[in-house]
């Protein structure tokens, strides 16, 4: 009688609730549920599907990508791989056939540009693909391979017993719960999830960064004209220095069928410390005297934010637990090269440890183990490995993008202008110059740094 | 183009229920001299409340928040919850698709 009174009193923890909903009535169970369907959330629910698994994606947002802003560019390459002639099915925007770099300062910019038709023969190498298309098509993907899809589906909390991961809660409106094998973290850069679970730690404000981005519509012969490229080409531009204001961080002109984007960002701690505000920042420069000519007449047509995790290879967090697993942006699992190439990787590689768990019936993590291990022999945690002090150095040297830009532009400026001395007094001049903004011994331990941070 | 502009090109289905940014005590605001949240918003969430003698120093306008979540890290007292709206509220991007549409024609020259 004791004891059931000592029950009766302890009901109302959740685990509780969950466990009597769960076994008294009959809810439906699934293989797993997947939060999040951004590129690594939709491409875990596809190769779930594929293999025959009953799968639950649940996305926050009324429609795919709507909780983000902007186009980004897809690498061919990687999603050939996971999707064989995506780009048959995918409405992709521009094939980009032009990178370039401009290193700027208030004045003047240098700027390195690479431009071959080359890059845009079959297999080829980067599409510009506007976001919301993308996981529209992603999703689309997904429910055609079996996966099922709610949205205005905002996952609150993951359900335990004991430590083994159950459920998820969804908040309001519908304020229910949903009961899976395998629980499957994919909400993006800052996961209040996995936080809340104490399954990761909380992001530190410097591996965070915040990119404002803003769209610009101009007629598809107008962008063709001012990027100089042929019809249905694109380009990327990254600028480097004068964008960030006297911050580590980087800007981009990403080109699309009829709009461009502009985007500037810094990591998050940089941002509040600069006492400049996001929009402000994606003003300057647009206001920028070689920026502006390429934006002229465009109407601006969405402005956004979104965080992007870099703080690399350091900030990853454990990745697989009892019964769930972090992918994605979740778990940090970005880079700039490789853009969120490697969130649908991860996708893919949780996937496989997914069917393999739910063939042996045995979700502790002695299966799930497999998506690590997959993921740690692939190239993507190599990149992440190599280039993991890269974090840490931006921090060490605050001035790099800023100082080195200014250096680069102050050589190019002198190298350019004729004077009337001797040529050995020039190159000395130029020498002097230099180093005086920042001394030689200085300079070559900064670049150093770098050669070691990049390689 | 200042900030509400650009905001004014987003669509907002904001949750009269629910504040899912908020300010868990106004006193520690009226203490803080680094206000960092005031300038890191990219929608302007916060703002700086005039009448701070009697009310509380910070007003949070969350029915504009765009939700990158940047707050909740940088605030020095660690005084801003943050959490994702409820389903189906909050902003919608659309890529600008419903304006992108419109025909475009160049400004006169004058």
């Amino acid at each position: 009688m004791l004891k059931d009174w000592f029950a009766g009193v302890k009901k109302g923890t959740s685990q509780e609730i969950i466990a009597e909903k769960y076994y008294t009535t009959a809810v439906k169970k699934y293989d797993a549920i997947i939060a999040g369907a951004g590129p690594a959330g939709a491409t875990a629910a596809y190769f779930m599907a594929r293999e025959g698994m009953d799968v639950l994606l649940l996305e926050r947002g009324p429609y795919p990508g709507a909780k983000t802003c902007g186009g980004s560019s897809i690498i061919a390459e990687h999603v050939h791989k996971l999707f064989p002639n995506f780009w048959e099915e995918l409405e992709y925007e521009r094939l980009i056939s032009h990178q370039a770099y401009w290193i700027m300062t208030e004045d003047d910019a240098i700027q390195i540009a690479y431009r071959s038709t080359r890059l845009s023969d079959a297999p080829y190498n980067r599409f510009s693909v506007r976001r919301v298309k993308l996981y529209e098509w992603l999703v689309k993907k997904a429910t055609a391979a079996g996966a099922t899809v709610r949205f205005n589906h905002h996952v609150s909390e993951i359900l335990y017993e004991g430590n083994q991961a159950v459920g998820v809660r969804i908040s309001k409106p519908q304020d229910c719960i949903y009961v899976a094998n395998i629980i499957i973290l994919a909400d993006g850069a800052n996961s209040l999830l996995a936080e809340k679970a104490g399954l990761s730690r909380r992001v530190s404000a410097h591996d965070l960064s915040l990119y404002a981005k803003e769209t610009i519509a101009l007629p598809a012969e107008v962008i063709e004209e001012r990027f100089s490229l042929p019809a249905g080409h694109g380009a990327i531009i990254g600028l480097i220095g004068y964008p960030t204001a006297g911050f580590n961080g980087t800007a981009s002109i990403h080109t699309f069928r009829t709009s461009i984007n502009i985007n500037v960002g810094l990591a998050v701690a940089d941002i509040a410390q600069a006492g400049i505000t996001p929009h402000d920042l994606i003003d300057r420069l647009k206001a920028h005297q070689y920026i502006k000519p390429l934006i002229k007449d465009g109407i601006t047509t969405e402005y956004g934010a979104n965080v992007i995790p870099e703080g690399g290879y350091f900030s990853i967090p454990e990745l697989v637990h009892p019964g769930s697993m972090i992918i994605g942006d979740a778990a940090s699992l970005v880079n700039g090269v490789h853009g969120f190439s490697l969130a649908m990787w991860s996708g893919f590689f949780a996937a496989q440890a997914a069917s393999k768990a739910k063939k042996h019936r045995d979700f502790s993590v002695k299966f799930l183990r497999l998506y690590q291990q997959l993921l740690d022999e692939s190239f993507v945690m190599q990149d992440l490995r190599a280039n993991a002090p890269q974090a840490k150095w931006l921090r060490d040297v605050p001035y790099f993008f800023d100082l080195y830009s200014r250096v680069a532009n102050e050589a190019a400026y002198h190298i350019t202008k004729v004077y009337t001395i001797p040529k050995k007094a020039k190159r000395h001049y130029i020498f002097k110059k230099i180093t005086s903004m920042q001394p030689i011994g200085k300079m070559l331990k900064d670049a150093w740094s770098f050669l070691k941070v990049i390689r | 183009m200042n900030v509400d502009c650009k905001l004014k090109l987003l669509e907002f289905l904001p949750d009269g229920e629910f504040q899912h940014v908020r300010i868990l005590d106004a006193e520690l605001c009226r203490k803080c001299d680094a206000v960092l949240c005031l300038t890191l918003c990219p929608s302007a969430v916060f703002r700086w409340n005039y009448q701070h003698e009697t009310e509380p120093p910070v007003l949070v306008y969350y029915r504009q928040c765009i939700e990158c979540g940047a707050c909740r890290l940088i605030c020095p007292k660690n005084n801003i919850e943050f959490c994702y709206p409820n389903g189906g509220f909050g902003v919608t991007f659309k890529d600008g698709i419903s304006v992108y549409l419109r025909p475009y024609t160049p400004p006169e020259m004058p």
